[in-house]
């Protein structure tokens, strides 16, 4: 069973028996599942999970039902990466005594979290696990936004985008800091493999999530999530704006190995310009009036010289 | 099952999804496993929908686009040939039909109250322009 899964195409992909059940509570369109999705189908092996506070975890553990077909933990806000890690202690300690029944088994430990649950709240234990080498995968569902409780700004949101506790007004042009840069971040800890993926490039998602699960250590997954709810969109368009976010390069694919070594994974061969993916959501719409729309160039260069930054990065190896 | 209020909640209470003992939940398909009453796989949500996806099989070249992108695992593929949609679980979202790449596309957006011959009957043909 530990052999990793082959997957060549879609077509082979499509005989993966789910265990994420449907049913559960997220908005119509929400990508969340499909990215959940695609990393429980990347492997036939066991798997432990949690969820830290957010859509996900409320959406999908409505008392009483659950939506996991696997053993799924759920404590606070801020420590559904440390609950796994003390899974896998454990788990590290059970082998090591022989107390294990099954120990052919090898079961994989993933936590799953919003970006409110990873890059603000639960920073400081995301960042205690990657630091303590724990064989453990966190996936941020990465929607830019506290969507649970109302839109709330979180440190992912980007500039100019309307947030409830940053809206776009008369004064204000809404969010004003600029989004964290928890790939790297992440990668400074020296682990080894830290990436940001797309549910549209699921080939792409696929091997690094295998990649992850196949090294010894901690493994940090950045997925953009695109939330119909809080950046207004139409349920039926998220695949659509997804390709817009990595088209753009606004989400740009790529992955870090050992911390330095980064990779970019995907080239789009016809770039869409930013303006395109921020005419598509109703939360920059405020950006297109007159006095606002110098804020749209200042994103263009943002994306361009942080994709130079990436393509920099990737040739000096460093 | 009678549904237990909020305030009867039990701290750290234990959902178990399945009945019984299940040693290969990867390798088992949704229909051959026992789920307990716990598992949304038993619940619906088919009146979250005001339109819902016809799939007409003539037209589907089994690509699976819908079924890695559809949110709630309602898109039913079985040996790798597409076989229906899951109506209790479908929230009519419309992802799978916005991916799907066939002209005329296979699966369509219709009102929940429309009738699946009389639509399948009357598919729209190729569009020719946009080809």
């Amino acid at each position: 069973m530990s052999e990793m899964k082959k997957i060549k195409n879609l077509k082979e992909f499509s005989t993966s028996a789910d265990r994420f059940e449907g049913a559960n509570l997220l908005c119509p369109g929400c990508a969340h599942s499909i990215i959940v999705r695609e990393v429980l189908n990347a492997t036939n092996d066991d798997l432990i999970l949690s969820a830290s506070t957010g859509c996900l975890e409320v959406c999908t553990a409505v008392y009483p039902y659950t939506s996991w077909d696997a053993s799924w933990i759920h404590i606070g806000f801020e420590n559904g990466s440390t609950a796994v890690a003390g899974a896998e202690s454990m788990y590290k300690a059970l082998k090591n005594k022989g107390r294990l029944k099954q120990p052919e088994r090898n079961p994989k430990f993933v936590s799953f979290a919003g970006d409110g649950a990873s890059y603000d709240i639960g920073f400081q234990w995301i960042s205690g696990c990657m630091e303590r080498g724990h064989n453990i995968m966190h996936v941020v569902l990465d929607n830019e936004v506290y969507a649970n409780t109302g839109g709330q700004r979180s440190s992912s949101t980007p500039i100019g985008s309307s947030a409830t506790t940053s809206p776009a007004g008369r004064v204000s042009y809404g969010e004003k800091k600029n989004k964290k840069d928890m790939v790297s971040i992440m990668a400074a800890h020296g682990i080894p493999y830290s990436a940001q993926v797309a549910p549209n490039k699921w080939k792409d998602m696929v091997k690094k999530i295998q990649h992850g699960f196949s090294v010894d250590g901690p493994v940090f997954i950045n997925a953009v999530s695109p939330c119909t709810t809080e950046w207004k969109f139409d349920p039926k368009d998220t695949m659509y704006i997804t390709d817009l976010s990595t088209d753009s390069l606004v989400f740009p694919l790529y992955e870090i190995i050992d911390g330095h070594e980064l990779n970019i994974t995907y080239r789009p061969k016809n770039v869409v310009p930013v303006e395109e993916y921020l005419a598509a959501q109703g939360r920059f719409k405020h950006l297109f009036k007159d006095e606002y729309k110098y804020l749209i160039k200042e994103w263009q260069e943002r994306v361009d010289s942080n994709w130079a930054y990436l393509q920099r990065r990737e040739e000096s190896r460093v | 099952m009678a549904k237990k209020g909020w305030d009867e909640f039990e701290i750290g209470a234990m959902l178990r999804t399945f009945d019984g003992k299940i040693d290969d939940i990867a390798g088992t398909q949704q229909e051959d496993r026992a789920y307990s009453e716990n598992s949304s796989y038993t619940a619906s949500v088919a009146d979250w929908r005001l339109i819902k996806p016809i799939f007409n099989k003539d037209y589907c070249i089994d690509c699976q686009f819908c079924w890695i992108y559809c949110p709630d695992v309602s898109i039913i593929a079985r040996d790798k040939k597409l076989i229906g949609v899951d109506m209790d679980h479908c929230k009519g979202c419309g992802i799978c039909v916005e991916v799907c790449p066939t002209n005329p596309k296979s699966l369509l957006m219709f009102p929940e109250q429309a009738d699946e011959e009389t639509e399948i009957a009357s598919w729209p043909k190729k569009d020719e322009e946009e080809a």
